[in-house]
């Protein structure tokens, strides 16, 4: 049996990077989520898998937007008729799969829930059960119905497991516990990076999210094809996201003039460019002459002669010294200075006042915790502004 | 370290070229002047240094263009600390490229730990200054406002932008969020974020109303399709109707045409086009006719024409001979263009070839060589202008040996005996200078004592544990006066909250009381209580009815008049409830308001009790008690400062006061030892003066014997170059031998070679013309020949004799010419008239075949036809008239047949019956408008339906706006953490730079202030700092005791300032890690002498602290240095 394994679909969900604001970039992924999504069911077809598994959250929000349920219904139907029924579950986002509010999926469409949590498609059953709430703060597997003798078993399950960073804690679910289940594979959801763990003959697949949104979930952007026969069921990850993230770094201190810089950076991003799929790269680049906005607007120059590459961010650093062999008397004093409780005080209140004019979404960003990052940074902006080249 | 030797081995132009800087005697301060021209490579030789140092900067060279990159070298022998002398080199390559002499690896850290781990940038930015570095950093020292900490920065750093740096990083963060600011990147970003929110839920597709939209989608469906249904069948009735009268009229238009062709002969229907084809035929006949008659005349014509024009036998060898004639050149042009000129040309030439031969003759008679053959004497041009270059030469030789055989014996007359040699007292002047510098310690203690008054000044009013607030870290300004400014406001706005909550408690306290008296009031009966009499009377009304007992009655009248009163009440009451109404509503609007401002107010009090909270905070931080008043935060902070300051300054007084004695014991032993050397008794009390009597009689003693070597020196280059003159003088009269030595000329010394050439140059011009003419001559004698014999010959072809004597022979040609152009004449005529009269011939022939077949087409036309009366026009226009009559019936037909298709098979026969019926057609174009009106209504009802449903759909993908309300939200978020490192970074510059002015300010102020009078007395006499609530202010003192401050100087001024604070940088940095070499490309070329020499003096202090190398390419700056700096080194650099 041939399985193709999915989760975190986020339909609707934009992708969130400054890459988007290069006009031909934004108009081609406006509706990344839902591309992703009909590729996801074109690799299906022609792989001519037994089944498609959707381990939860394949919407992004509650919101009753009937134009993403129909197109999931439009592409599951597609799948159906090319011979692939779909088990699916609800995750935490997924109130567009409630059949009371909004009607029946379609035929070979199955949706696990605590009323019908076991289906059998060609002598393999599935297992699943589905949110029904935003936030579960306790395991589902104790109501996970027991494998069934004689026959493979497939677990469908949307959990952050033993917990996750940068992940609040749903249906939380021990992983040894999981794997002792009785289940031959289980199909996870909710962690966006994806991994497998095999223990003995149990197989678990977390596929990650197929189409990250932001740098963040760079490690995304594949679905997992499963073959499940007699021993240990075997994977195969696959690319299937139109846009991916990645990491740039680039030394500039020894270049002498522009051309120098011109030809490190795009040396650079060719290393980046990945066929047929979009990078979004966020840069670093080590200097203490060229400001930020310098190295960005050469790199959007260089970019124009690179295809499929975008910038997502630039970062300018000054060169690192060791601890104590610091001669830039500016350097050392601002490092006393930061040090100091009155200091501290005073840019604790500076970072309110920003967090209270800032939107909610994203005040995280300047939370107190992150003092001490914005304080490195602060120091080198201000010897990168005073050591960055002057026009003549 | 210092810089010994600079060798630029394959770098640049140079090639094993060295610089090497000497180093000073042991009282004269370490500086280098480098002269040299513009483009001597002075740039060159300090980035080579740059490089040894630091390495190879990648990419392209600037200096790789006559090696290659990888064959680049460059070295340097370096004084370094604990370890001496040592050599190095670097290459170009990218690992190991640091080696010693022997080429063997050496590791950076040798020297990195040198350059106490200063990069490449900063060595340059803080150990090099040029005459524009001076420039713009006067310039931008003037945007610090005389801050102390920023100038202590830029002289410290070398980097003068940091006010620049500063303020753009505050208006970086201002432009994305600003208190109260309405064009901030954030509050246009919040905006867009609110209305992007708003569109996407306005568009959201619920299920709902995509059930709404569909069920309309499918109600105006079906409208549509019964609207369409009617319209097709009213479209039919009216196909019907239009066949039906179709029909009607063509059967009766058949009817007429069959009548009116009875009056037309019989036969059958004539081809198409027949008439056009008749009359064409008719008009050919007519014209092919008049062709053959003008045919006849023509060939008549032309018949006289040939018999006019005969033909001439001899133009055909009169022909040949003149072509031959024509094709004959002389000299490369035709024979004949010359003929004409020839024999008058000939008589010229010939008397211009016999003056040149006279002319010639002059000119050996005057070289005395009349008997000489001229062709023994002609040179050419070439060797004519080596012979005067070599007798120019040796003139030149013979005077530079005269002068420099003059110089020689002038200096040797000049010296004089040699003086003896002076003994060496270095020893001796090292230790009395070293001992005189340090011996006065007044100055010192002065200011030891001075620094600790102020102390005790400034600490005075201050906890005893104040330097320990001062170590753990003050609060920075900015933060006491937000802080103070916002509980100031805060507590003014708590004030205003409570007066406004007590105004509006007072205020519900009058309404309740007002609508208490209303309530009270009698006219004040509500409807309530007039219901309640009413049911009362009713209640009683019921009870007598059933009773009717007087008791009955006076209780219903009672109760009627208890009814009445109330009601009376409350008709004339209505002004009363109105009134209490409005009390009421006043109240509830007074109690919210009065909710309102107790909210308002506990959140100030929360605010402000917030607020104090800080300024305790704050105020325990600078050792006050946590309730003093903010206002007093600012004033403590900066008494801290003060103190902080001056005990700086009292602990370095104290520490140099302690060195400083040190030093004097140490120096007096040294001179004591260097005095007992010279047999000077160091016990005495005027030691010093018998130091300074020997080494001033040491000193004239040296210069005697220096001038003498000097001018010995110079006599043995005067006499060296004599004879190289003389050498130079014979090489080149031998070589103008070698080139007379074939002229027969009687005098071959220089001034005869020089006397001759003048005439040598005539006869060379002479001999060439005579060769020109005497070619000439020849030349014009055959071609007179050529042209007679040519005459000759075309008299014998026409037959008339010529006298040769006296007959012209271009007469004889231009005739036979004449002859030969009336016979071509003549042909050409006959030969035209025999072509036309062929050409006129055959056209005869053929318009004759052409009118026969006209003929014959002419009757085929008319064939079984009758009408043979007629003309052939006439007798056509009648058949085609018949064969139209006929074709419009057979047309007719046609139509009423096509009519009828398609048309519905029921409905026809009905249509038809009406006929004739001249209204029909109108009545049914109205019931097909009216049918056709309700399709288009139901079907633009049916569009706007499904259109409203499709754009619920596409309207519900507003990924474009989702797309954007994101990567907006990533702009926000960067654009809120890039303000806040911004912030942030000015927030603690600006701490770091009061705590720099609070480190330094002591010993570099003291070293500012003197490089600053040096250079600028007699205008300026001090510096001074002002201590002001916002930190401390560099200030200048004139000479009369004006006091001004930094942005208020002269630019230049400003520049002396700049150079003054990067001197004290470099004390600073010397006295802390030790010197580095200073590296200063002519930066007084701006300078007046005056101040030209101040600024050499700070050159020499800097030598005094460490190494001050000089870059110049003016002569009169290395002269100046050579005056003003006792024992400089003055070195070239290498060509």
């Amino acid at each position: 049996m041939r399985f193709l394994i999915s989760a975190d679909i986020h339909l609707g969900s934009p992708i969130r990077s400054i890459a988007l604001r290069n006009t031909d970039l934004g108009e081609r992924l406006k509706q990344a989520s839902r591309d992703t999504f009909a590729r996801i069911v074109d690799l299906a077809v022609a792989e001519s898998v037994d089944a498609l598994v959707l381990a939860g959250d394949v919407f992004d929000n509650g919101h009753p937007d009937l134009r993403s349920r129909t197109f999931m219904i439009a592409q599951l139907s597609r799948a159906s008729e090319a011979g692939v029924p779909t088990v699916l579950i609800r995750g935490n986002h997924d109130a567009l799969l409630d059949h009371r509010a909004y009607g029946e999926l379609g035929p070979n469409i199955h949706l696990l829930h605590k009323d019908t949590p076991t289906v059998e498609i060609g002598g393999v059953a599935f297992h699943g059960l589905s949110f029904d709430a935003a936030h579960v703060e306790t395991s589902f597997l104790p109501d996970y119905p027991r494998p069934l003798p004689d026959k493979r078993n497939v677990g469908l399950m949307h959990t952050s497991l033993d917990g996750s960073p940068g992940h609040d804690p749903y249906a939380p679910c021990a992983e040894p516990d999981l794997m002792a289940h009785g289940f031959d594979l289980w199909c996870l959801g909710h962690i966006h990076a994806p991994f497998e763990r095999v223990d003995g003959p149990v197989l678990a697949v977390m596929p990650g999210i197929p189409q990250p949104r932001h740098f963040g979930e760079r490690k995304g952007g594949t679905v997992t094809l499963v073959n499940l026969g007699e021993s240990t069921p075997v994977f195969e990850r696959r690319t299937v996201s139109k846009l991916g993230f990645s990491e740039l770094a680039v030394d500039l201190q020894e270049c002498t003039d522009q051309q120098d810089i011109f030809r490190s950076l795009r040396d650079g991003f060719l290393a980046t460019q990945v066929p047929h799929r979009d990078i979004a790269v966020r840069l670093t680049a080590t200097s203490l002459r060229q400001g930020a906005d310098f190295v960005s607007e050469l790199a959007e120059e260089v970019l124009e002669g690179v295809e499929g590459v975008f910038l997502d961010k630039v970062t300018v650093m000054p060169p690192t010294r060791p601890p104590g062999n610091e001669t830039d008397d500016l350097v050392r004093l601002m490092r006393e200075e930061i040090a100091g409780d009155g200091f501290r005080q005073s840019a604790r209140l500076l970072l309110e006042e920003l967090r209270l004019a800032m939107p909610s979404e994203i005040v995280e960003e300047l939370d107190d915790s992150a003092l001490d990052t914005l304080l490195e940074e602060a120091i080198a902006g201000v010897m990168l502004a005073l050591h960055a080249e002057r026009p003549e | 370290m210092r810089l010994n030797s600079l060798q630029l081995i394959r770098y640049g132009r140079f090639e094993n070229a060295e610089i090497v800087f000497p180093r000073p005697a042991c009282d004269s301060p370490d500086v280098t002047v480098v002269y040299g021209p513009n483009e001597a490579g002075k740039s060159t030789a300090f980035f080579g240094f740059l490089e040894v140092l630091f390495g190879f900067k990648a990419g392209v060279h600037p200096y790789a263009f006559r090696f290659e990159r990888s064959d680049l070298l460059v070295g340097a022998e370096l004084d370094l600390p604990g370890r001496g002398a040592a050599d190095f080199r670097r290459n170009s390559k990218r690992s190991q490229s640091l080696l010693d002499a022997n080429n063997r690896p050496v590791a950076e850290a040798v020297l990195a730990s040198a350059l106490h781990g200063l990069t490449r940038d900063k060595y340059e930015e803080r150990f090099s200054l040029d005459e524009r570095g001076l420039r713009d950093g006067g310039e931008r020292i003037a945007g610090a406002q005389g801050d102390l900490g920023q100038l202590l920065h830029a002289g410290v750093s070398g980097l003068t932008g940091i006010s620049n740096t500063l303020s753009t990083l505050s208006e970086r963060a201002d432009k994305f969020h600003k208190k109260h600011g309405r064009g901030t990147a954030l509050k246009s970003g919040n905006d867009r974020l609110k209305q992007l929110g708003r569109d996407l839920r306005a568009d959201r597709l619920t299920a709902d109303r995509e059930r709404n939209l569909r069920q309309d989608r499918d109600r105006t469906t079906a409208r549509f399709e019964a609207e369409k249904g009617a319209l097709v069948t009213a479209q039919k009735r009216q196909q019907a109707a239009t066949a039906a009268q179709i029909w009607y009229d063509r059967t009766e238009e058949i009817k007429r045409l069959s009548e009116a062709l009875t009056d037309y002969p019989d036969g059958p229907d004539v081809p198409p086009a027949v008439a056009e084809r008749v009359a064409g035929l008719v008009e050919k006949i007519a014209s092919l006719e008049t062709r053959i008659a003008e045919a006849d005349a023509e060939i008549a014509d032309q018949d006289g024409v040939i018999e006019e024009n005969p033909v001439d036998t001899l133009a055909p060898a009169l022909k040949a001979e003149l072509e031959r004639l024509d094709q004959m050149t002389i000299d490369g042009a035709p024979l004949m263009d010359r003929a004409t000129t020839a024999r008058a040309d000939l008589d010229r030439r010939t008397t211009e070839r016999d003056d040149l031969v006279a002319e010639i003759d002059e000119v050996l008679a005057s070289l005395s060589l009349s008997e000489v053959s001229v062709s023994a004497v002609v040179l050419d041009a070439a060797e004519l202008e080596d012979i005067a270059t070599a007798v120019e030469d040796c003139r030149k030789a013979k005077d530079a040996v005269d002068a420099a055989e003059a110089a020689a014996d002038a200096a040797r007359a000049q010296q004089g005996e040699a003086p003896s040699e002076p003994r060496d007292l270095t020893a001796l002047r090292d230790a009395f200078e070293a001992w005189r510098a340090i011996s006065d310690l007044t100055a010192l203690e002065t200011e030891r004592d001075q620094s600790l008054a102020r102390l005790t000044r400034s600490a005075a009013g201050l906890p005893s544990n104040w330097a320990d607030l001062v170590d753990a870290g003050l609060p920075a300004p900015e933060t006491l006066e937000d802080a103070a400014r916002d509980w100031a406001a805060s507590a003014a706005d708590v004030a205003a909250a409570e007066s406004g909550f007590e105004e509006r408690t007072e205020e519900l306290a009058e309404a309740k009381a007002d609508l208490l008296a209303l309530q009270a009031a009698p006219e004040a009966v509500d409807i309530a209580m007039v219901e309640e009499t009413r049911r009362r009377r009713d209640l009683a009304w019921n009870s007598h009815r059933n009773a009717m007992s007087s008791e009955s009655a006076d209780d219903f009248e009672a109760a009627m008049y208890e009814d009445d009163d109330a009601r009376a009440h409350f008709l004339t009451g209505a002004e009363a409830r109105q009134r209490r109404f409005e009390a009421l509503k006043r109240e509830e609007n007074v109690k919210a308001r009065v909710q309102t401002a107790e909210v308002r107010l506990g959140k100030l009090r929360e605010r402000h009790e917030g607020l104090s909270e800080v300024c305790a905070t704050l105020a325990i931080a600078l050792g006050l008690e946590a309730n003093a008043p903010p206002a007093a935060l600012g004033s403590r902070h900066l008494a801290l400062v003060t103190a902080a300051s001056a005990a700086a300054d009292h602990s370095n007084a104290q520490n140099a006061l302690s060195a400083r004695r040190a030093g004097k014991k140490a120096s007096r032993d040294v001179l004591n030892e260097a005095a007992r050397d010279l047999d000077l008794d160091p016990e005495q009390d005027d030691l010093a003066a018998q130091v300074q009597r020997v080494l001033a009689l040491e000193e004239s003693d040296r210069k005697t014997w220096k001038k003498w070597q000097e001018s010995r020196k110079n006599i043995d280059e005067l006499e060296k170059k004599s004879q190289n003159q003389m050498d130079e003088f014979t090489e080149t009269q031998g070589r103008l031998d070698r080139l007379t030595s074939t002229l027969p000329l009687p005098d071959c010394s220089v001034e005869g070679v020089r006397a001759a050439l003048p005439h040598l140059r005539s006869l060379q011009r002479l001999q060439a013309d005579h060769r020109r003419l005497a070619d000439r001559v020849k030349a014009l004698r055959q071609a007179i020949s050529a042209l007679t014999e040519g005459a000759q010959r075309l008299s014998a072809i026409s037959g008339e004799p010529v006298d040769e004597a006296t007959s012209n022979p271009i007469s004889v040609i231009d005739q036979a010419r004449a002859r030969l152009s009336i016979a071509t004449h003549a042909d050409e005529k006959r030969s035209n008239a025999a072509s036309r009269r062929e050409g006129a011939d055959k056209a005869r022939r053929r318009r004759t075949v052409e009118l026969e077949a006209a003929q014959n087409d002419l009757s085929a036309c008319f064939e079984l036809q009758g009408g043979e009366e007629l003309a052939p026009r006439d007798r056509i226009a009648r058949l085609v008239k018949r064969d139209q009559l006929r074709a419009d019936s057979m047309l007719a037909d046609q139509d009423r047949q096509k009519a009828v298709t398609g048309v519905d098979e029921d409905l026809f026969p009905e249509e038809l019956d009406l006929m004739p019926d001249a209204t029909r057609a109108l009545v049914l174009e109205q019931e097909l408008k009216d049918s056709q009106e309700c399709r288009d209504s139901a079907r633009d009802a049916q569009r706007e339906a499904e259109r409203l449903y499709r754009e619920a759909f596409a309207a519900a993908d507003r990924s474009d706006l989702a797309t954007e309300r994101a990567t907006l939200l990533e702009t926000l978020r960067r654009g809120g953490r890039q303000a806040a490192v911004a912030r942030l970074g000015a927030l603690a510059a600006r701490g770091a730079l009061r705590r720099l002015a609070t480190e330094r300010r002591s010993e570099m102020l003291r070293d500012v202030e003197e490089a600053f009078i040096t250079m600028t007395v007699p205008k300026w006499c001090g510096v001074e700092v002002w201590s002001q609530a916002q930190g401390e202010k560099l200030v200048g003192i004139e000479a009369d005791g004006t006091k001004v401050p930094v942005e208020r100087m002269s630019a230049g001024t400003m520049g002396q300032l700049y150079f003054a604070l990067r001197l004290a940088g470099y004390r600073s940095f010397a006295r802390d890690l030790g010197p580095l070499p200073m590296i200063l490309d002519d930066i007084m070329v701006t300078f007046d002498d005056t101040r030209a020499k101040a600024a050499l003096q700070l050159c020499a202090e800097i030598g005094a602290n460490g190494q001050a190398i000089l870059f110049t390419h003016h002569a009169h700056l290395v002269e100046m240095a050579r005056a003003s700096i006792p024992g400089v080194a003055i070195v070239d650099m290498p060509t």
